[in-house]
């Protein structure tokens, strides 16, 4: 066993990796035991990084014959006590839908890196960014679920959000996403890598329900509370030795009113946005132009601020990691007194762009950026800034 | 099947779950949700009894159950055995990432012949290539009977159904010839007009460590048997043929299109010609399990071998 634990963690200190790898990394740190993917430019990294760690570690890295495969296979993993992961990019996402919204209505825990590329074809520049699965991952399952979704910026973050995406998928069983894209999962980056000891205390651990007759969440009559219990786990008592299938209660027994069973999986994860919005602020003490960002775009209007800034120009980032669920409360109070809204996104429709319309004053400004294949030029964004500030 | 069984005294198991599995407890009364004249009673009975026989450890044998009218035998199936139904088709990829992540299991796999064959194809190639330690039981009724009546890749040459309403004119697959080339370790088919040896196998594929494929030939009276004559399989011997409107005539029907194995071998094609070979095609103990396979390549990576 501790050839086992010293293998799971690096040593303590800087390192030069890939995004992908510190990706994988970050998923060894929070205890990832099973992997099942299938290649694709530009998430492969992460399977051949795992094929060699994860046996290291006594886990399991299997490179399935589809993506179907890949996610089904997580299923089972997971549903027998694994901590499961898979990595894949926009055509094998398609793929996977059906399993995704399964898992979520069955509440099983998992964490999925979406490393997002250009263009459903393998002859396209797969290699170019494009936020095109953002609007995918929260609305292409069948059934009615929440998600949550998780957008980092740098490698760095890449290691230290797939810790945190783990711990939420442990926590709030749903689907959670790391929206990576195929620039940031291939760049090389420092990341520093804490002391073990450090990541084992931030790391929640797959534990057993504690009443084998809870064990699907469900709303406390007396507090209205949305309670989630831990996972049943195949191969142990807790788990119901039934079809589960079905619109069912927290026993796991069919039950007849289907919209409980929807609002219970939507409202456990939008009750507790509190915790799950994850977001930064940068400059926005005294700002009247707001960008709001996530991911890649969100270093161009660091930049882009800080020249605004030397102008003279009041203007700041609220920058979006939780991507999903949509932080509708901070946004309004964020946009309030705003004039302007600028939404540098790496996609023509502003998935992002829409959510905060939804949200915003009428007689707020809003200005996209669509950008696709390519990122920003902090330049683009400081000329929107000028134009939008006259 | 519907309350036409013997009354046993209706003794509870203390569980919570047995109102909705009670069906499959053994002392009870075995009641289905499947049609008259349908196959899977039998199967349910059959699976439910040797789990009870074999004292099967029912935290280790989870049932990984596909899509079709098979679905619903986690009413008929064992009470205590660990029930998971999976979308149409993937119960093999599951099977494969339960075995994966806790080797101490394993997983029984029902399925089905559009399950298997058709959608889940891919699967259950790769399945049989890595010699995953489970057990596969393929229903084969020759029709998607849960949707009604539409061919399925085993639909027989000639015969009818809603999306053939002349008739088949494809090439039906076949599972065994399928699982022989894909590698399957323990291959064999047989009826539920052969309840024994379906026991049989059923017992020596859990004792077999790998892949093991039982193919069951099974009725589907609602929608195959109403549509089609029992000349089915017999086409060289210009038959009649007579209506199959009744859940035994479907067992004879059944009965009178298998061949076993040792008489085949002396048959030429035409006259195998839609019938069904039952026997055991593969019984080989050489080839190493998956899970044993990759533990191997764990403890190289840990540098212990």
């Amino acid at each position: 066993m501790s050839e086992k634990n010293t293998k799971r963690y690096l040593p303590e200190g800087k390192y030069v990796m890939m995004g992908n790898v510190a990706m994988a990394e970050g998923a060894l740190a929070a205890g990832l035991n099973f992997f099942g993917g299938y290649p694709i430019t530009p998430s492969t990294e992460v399977i051949e990084h795992l094929a060699k760690r994860l046996p290291e570690v006594g886990g399991s890295c299997i490179q399935m014959e589809d993506e179907l495969a890949s996610i089904n296979a997580v299923m089972g993993a997971s549903l027998t006590g694994a901590k499961a992961m898979t990595a894949t990019s926009g055509p094998g996402l398609s793929l996977m839908v059906e399993t995704i919204s399964m898992a979520a209505n069955l509440e099983i825990p998992f964490v999925f890196c979406d490393v997002q590329r250009f263009g459903p074809g393998s002859h396209g520049p797969v290699t170019a960014p494009h936020h095109n699965d953002i609007g995918l991952i929260r609305f292409a399952g069948h059934g009615e679920f929440q998600v949550i979704a998780l957008a980092p910026m740098n490698c760095q973050e890449l290691f230290d959000l797939t810790i945190t995406a783990f711990n939420f998928a442990e926590t709030y069983r749903c689907p959670v996403f790391i929206l990576s894209d195929a620039y940031l999962g291939h760049l090389h980056e420092p990341v520093y890598i804490p002391p073990k000891e450090d990541i084992i205390k931030s790391v929640i651990l797959r534990e057993l329900p504690q009443d084998y007759s809870k064990i699907f969440s469900y709303k406390d009559d007396e507090t209205g509370e949305y309670i989630i219990p831990k996972p049943p786990i195949i191969g142990t008592d807790y788990y119901p030795p039934t079809s589960l299938q079905l619109p069912h209660n927290t026993m796991g027994l069919p039950i007849s009113n289907a919209l409980s069973f929807i609002e219970i999986l939507m409202e456990k994860v939008n009750s507790n946005i509190e915790k799950i919005s994850i977001t930064e602020e940068y400059r926005l003490e005294d700002a009247d132009i707001v960008i709001i960002a996530y991911g890649l775009p969100v270093r161009a209007s660091y930049r882009a601020v800080d020249e605004a800034r030397k102008e003279g120009i009041k203007v700041g980032v609220f920058r979006l990691i939780t991507v999903w669920s949509f932080p509708e409360e901070k946004i309004k109070t964020v946009i309030k007194d705003s004039k302007a809204i600028i939404i540098p996104e790496l996609n023509y429709t502003g998935i992002i762009a829409e959510q905060v319309e939804r949200v915003k004053k009428p007689e707020t400004l809003i200005k996209k950026i669509p950008k696709v294949g390519e990122i920003h030029h902090p330049d683009e964004i400081l000329k929107i800034i000028k134009e939008v500030s006259i | 099947m519907s309350g036409l069984g013997p009354r046993y005294p209706t003794e509870k198991p203390d569980h919570p779950y047995v109102q909705h599995t009670f069906g499959g407890n053994l002392f009870g009364s075995y009641n289905s949700l499947f049609c008259a004249g349908c196959g899977y009673g039998i199967i349910g009975h059959i699976f439910t009894r040797v789990f009870e026989d074999e004292k099967l450890d029912h935290k280790l044998y989870p049932l990984i159950i596909g899509v079709g009218c098979y679905t619903q035998i986690v009413t008929l199936a064992h009470h205590k055995s660990q029930k998971f139904s999976t979308l149409h088709g993937r119960a093999p990829a599951v099977a494969t990432g339960m075995k994966m992540a806790n080797p101490s299991l394993k997983p029984i796999v029902f399925t089905g012949d559009g399950d298997c064959l058709g959608i889940g194809g891919n699967h259950f190639i790769h399945i049989c290539r890595r010699n995953v330690d489970c057990t596969i039981l393929i229903f084969n009724n020759s029709i998607y009977a849960m949707t009604g009546g539409q061919s399925a890749p085993t639909t027989l040459y000639g015969a009818k159904s809603t999306t053939t309403p002349y008739k088949t004119f494809e090439n039906r697959s076949d599972a065994v010839k399928l699982a022989l080339a894909a590698g399957a370790t323990y291959i064999a088919r047989t009826t539920v007009a052969h309840p024994r040896t379906l026991m049989k196998y059923f017992k020596k594929a859990l004792r077999h460590k790998g892949t093991s494929v039982i193919e069951v030939i099974t009725p589907c009276l609602t929608y195959f048997g109403s549509k089609n004559l029992d000349s089915l399989g017999a086409e060289n011997l210009g038959l009649q043929g007579n209506k199959m409107d009744t859940g035994g005539k479907m067992i004879e029907w059944i009965k009178r299109n298998t061949v076993r194995k040792n008489q085949a071998e002396f048959m030429d094609d035409a006259e195998l010609f839609n019938r069904y070979i039952i026997g055991e095609f593969r019984y080989d103990n050489s080839k190493i399990e998956y899970s044993e396979a990759y533990s191997k390549i764990q403890k190289v990576a840990m540098g212990e071998d």
